[in-house]
Formats: C-alpha cells, structure tokens, sequence
C-alpha cells in the first residue's frame, strides 16, 4: 500500500471515528472546579499527550497591573518542536496560530476551558498532510478536555 | 488495478464502521449536555456565556423549537449551531432537559398569524423596542450572566430577528411568549393589556424580520487565516521596524518571545523566528468584555520568519476570518475595523 494510501485511511480514521461531537469552531468545557486547581489538571494532561508546554500567559495579571479588574484567565501555551519546525518551514501561513494554546478561564467556583479548534483551520488548505496534522490536533485537544472532565470528575490529585 | 479496489473497499468499511459505531452507541442526553452545553449554559442550566434554562422558559417552548435551536444555534450571537449532532443525540439532550426540569412541552400548531405588521410596527416601538432594539437583534451589551463583563441587563434581550430563532419559533409560540412574557428575564406579560388583535399585529411584525436585510458579513472567496508579506529589509531590521510601527501607533510592545521557546533548550532554538507580541489594555479590555474567549487567538502578535534562503517573512492573522470563528456580530464589527490598523503597521513596515 502506497504511503497516499495511507495517508488518506489515516484521515478517513481521524474523520470518521472521532466523536461526532465537535461543536462549530471552538471546543469548550466547564468544570466544576476552581480555576487554580484545573489549571493543573490542564497541564498534566497536555504533557501526557506529548507535548511541551512553552509557557504560561497570566492574561489577568496584566490587566490587574493596568488598573482593569478581571478573574483568573491563564493561557496555556504548548506544542512539540518537531511540529512547530516542519510547520514554519513548510506552512509558514499557519505560525500565526502556534503554539497551540488552551484559555483557561475562572468562572466564581467553576472553570471555563476553550481552544480553537484546529479544524477551523481545514477549509483553508488542500493538502492532505496539513489537514491530517490538525485532524490529529482536534482529536488530541478533545481527549485532553476529556481527561481533565474525567480526572476532575473524582476531585483527586493531579498526577505528577 | 486490484489494489485500487482494496484501498476502496478499507475506505468503505472504515467510514462504515465509523457510522455503525457512533449508531451503535446509545446517546447519554446527561454526557451530551455536559459535553456541549455545560460550557455556556453551565451545568444546572443557570446561564452562563449562554441564557439560563430555566423551567419556566423550557415550559414555554415545544420540544421541535429545542430541537431546531440547537440544530441551527444563532447565528452570530455565540451559539453554534450543532450540525454534526446526529438526531437520536439532539432529541437525547432535549429528553435530558425535559426531565431535569420536570417540564412537558408546549405543543403549538404551524398555522400562521396574520396580523397587520404596519399596526404591529407601531405596538413594537411602543413596548418592545426598548429591550429588543430597532432592528429586533436585543439592545444592549453582553450575553448570559457571568464573566466579569459590562452587560445592560441581567440578561440580554432575545434576538428576536436571529435567522435561527425566526426558523425555530412558528408564529403561535411568539404569541405565547407576547402573552405570558419571561419572568425569568424580565419581559412583562402583554395579555390583559394588549387585544388578542394587538397581539397577532405584533406577531406579524416579528415574523417581517425575516424580510429584514442582515449586513453583510461573508468573507471574500479567497480570504486566508493569515497575512504573510515578504519583508525588503533583513531579519534585524524588519524586527526594529515593527517595533517602530507599532510604538507610533500606541501599542504597548511586550518582551520578544521566540516561536519555538520553551519547546526546546535555550541552545537549539530558533532565534531568527520571533513573535512579536502588542497590546493596548483599553482596546483589549473591551474587546474581552464583547467576547471573553479570544484568549484561544491572542492575535496581537506579529510573527517574524527568517527562512534558510534569507527571505524575511511577516505573518499576521487575519482577524476578519478569526473573529467570524467566535460567531459573535459585535466582534466581527470590531475586528473588521482592527484589521486595517494591521495592514497600515505592516504596509508602513514593509514599504
């Protein structure tokens, strides 16, 4: 079988057996949770998939600092090198939305999770590689917001 | 040749198995809601970026105005339309709902109203336009009732020229709503002061929107997510003149960070990829309080490239595709204004 071949069965399994839940352009969930502690759970989860996390964004800090009042909201920044290098070499159209990032928003005693969802981004390119690689985001964001739902849901402790 | 019917007949089987999968699997109205729904509308149906829930709203619509609102959504007031749901799980979340609330449906009948919409027009600017606005979209700030942001009423006023509420709602549940009003939201009830005649005239109103000429916010054809401009300056210099441009423009320019930092040790990364990241706290201030979630684009960020030709790239986002992403109007509105703050930096930059 020729690598197109299976590079167009990967992307049919990354369409089709994904859950059929992906909502328009945004993925969102909310936690019942206090933003401080799912923050963790967040990152945890984004390490276990693999990737790096760059940094931390502390977007309410530095409204705080100019005066104007807001509650937590934290943006996770990560990604994997290699990604990142073949994308701004060969798609340097899409740097503008790497890393990867996941806001994390305090809602009073709950959590507001939302990233964009990569496949926002499909109807824009015609390459098969390039739709693949954020088929494989989308299903990779999704499965960090349900392990963070799940983990969550026992109220333990994140694992280190 | 054989092999091109293999690769066929693999195709055909996954995507089945695919379909008798998501089939196959009951659909948990409770896991839906917490999936789809929870995030705005929270997880009691107290409201959040999305209106509350509430009983007494619930008992007030069928289950097909359920079910055509969550199909269609509103169009360009935050909530998606959920297309990809199939109809066994949208009628799972409308089962879920019914019962967490102890509420039976509304059933109303398709035959329409016909009202006088000129008298209906006089009735509306009488005791509707206050909350509902001229043009029926809700006057007023904000959505839901949380996040710390500005709002003109506890709840924003329904959207009642919304595409989607106008597809969902038949005339005799606009009626019902005009009689009984929403005391959860704080629309007075009309019957007893208002003629049942009074009434169909307002409907007929409601329904003219349809005829109601939306701007037009499509994109050219050919719009991409990004702007990429090749640079005529070297890498160093390229990075000088942005910053320039965008102090001369009053942007508060924060500290250089590098597209691959933090990816990788501090001796392998990049340093001729740079993002250079801006900000105006009262513009961003505001533009938070009309869409909350714009922390997943951060697009005040100009993006450096060096390439190993030497060729010097600038990538911006196009913030008249991001922001059509949130399916928010009054982000739209103000993005499209934003965006030519944008080209003029880069057009200064690269002239």
């Amino acid at each position: 079988m020729s690598c197109r071949s299976l590079r167009l069965m990967s992307l049919a399994c990354v369409l089709l057996l994904s859950p059929l839940s992906i909502a328009d352009n945004m993925i969102m969930g909310r936690i019942p949770l206090r933003a401080e502690i799912v923050l963790e759970y967040v990152q945890s989860s984004i390490e276990e998939h693999g990737y790096t996390i760059a940094h931390l964004q502390l977007c309410d800090g530095g409204m705080t600092d100019f005066g104007y009042k807001s509650d937590l909201y934290r943006v996770v920044f990560f990604g994997k090198i290699d990604e990142v290098r073949w994308i701004s070499r060969d798609y340097p159209e899409l740097v503008s939305y790497l890393p990867l990032k996941i806001a994390v928003i305090a809602e009073k005693d709950e959590t507001l999770l939302t990233v964009l969802n990569p496949e926002a981004l499909v109807p824009f390119f015609a390459d098969e590689a390039i739709q693949i690689q954020l088929g494989r985001w989308q299903s990779d964001l999704e499965s960090i917001f349900s392990d963070v739902r799940r983990q969550t849901a026992s109220h333990g402790t994140p694992r280190s | 040749m054989m092999f091109y019917w293999i690769r066929i007949v693999t195709l055909i089987t996954v995507a089945w198995l695919g379909v008798a999968f998501n089939i196959a699997a009951a659909p948990d109205g409770q896991a839906l809601y917490v999936e789809h729904c929870s995030a705005c509308h929270r997880m009691q149906g107290q409201g959040g970026i999305g209106l509350p829930l509430v009983n007494t709203k619930l008992a007030d619509v069928s289950d097909d105005y359920l079910r055509k609102t969550i199909r269609i959504g509103r169009p360009g007031r935050v909530m998606p339309g959920f297309q990809r749901l199939s109809d066994a799980q949208v009628d799972a979340v409308v089962k879920f709902l019914r019962e967490r609330s102890g509420t039976v449906e509304s059933v109303f009948g398709d035959e329409p109203i016909a009202g006088d919409p000129v008298k209906g027009e006089v009735l509306y600017q009488e005791h509707c336009i206050r909350c509902h606005g001229a043009d029926g979209s809700g006057e007023g700030k904000g959505t839901g009732v949380t996040l710390s942001r500005e709002r003109s009423f506890l709840v924003m006023p329904a959207s009642i020229s919304n595409k989607g509420f106008l597809a969902s709602a038949p005339d005799q549940m606009i009626r019902r709503v005009i009689e009984v009003g929403r005391k959860s939201s704080g629309m007075p009830a009309s019957k007893g002061k208002l003629s049942d005649a009074e009434i169909d005239d307002l409907v007929s109103y409601v329904r003219s929107f349809e005829g109601y000429a939306h701007e037009d916010r499509s994109l050219e054809e050919d719009e991409k997510p990004t702007h990429v401009y090749e640079s005529p300056y070297d890498f160093d210099t390229t990075v000088d003149n942005v910053k320039a441009a965008l102090t001369g423009a009053n942007f508060r320019i924060f500290p250089d960070r590098l597209l691959e930092q933090g990816l990788i040790d501090e001796f392998s990364v990049n340093t001729r990829q740079i993002g250079v990241r801006f900000c105006n706290f009262n513009v961003l201030y505001g533009m938070l309080k009309i869409e909350p979630r714009l922390g997943v684009v951060l697009p005040c960020r100009i993006t450096i490239l060096e390439r190993e030709d030497g060729q010097v790239l600038l990538v911006v986002p196009n913030l008249r595709v991001v922001s059509r992403w949130f399916n928010n109007d009054e982000l739209v509105g103000l993005w499209d204004r934003i965006e030519q703050t944008f080209i003029d930096i880069i057009d200064e930059v690269t002239l």
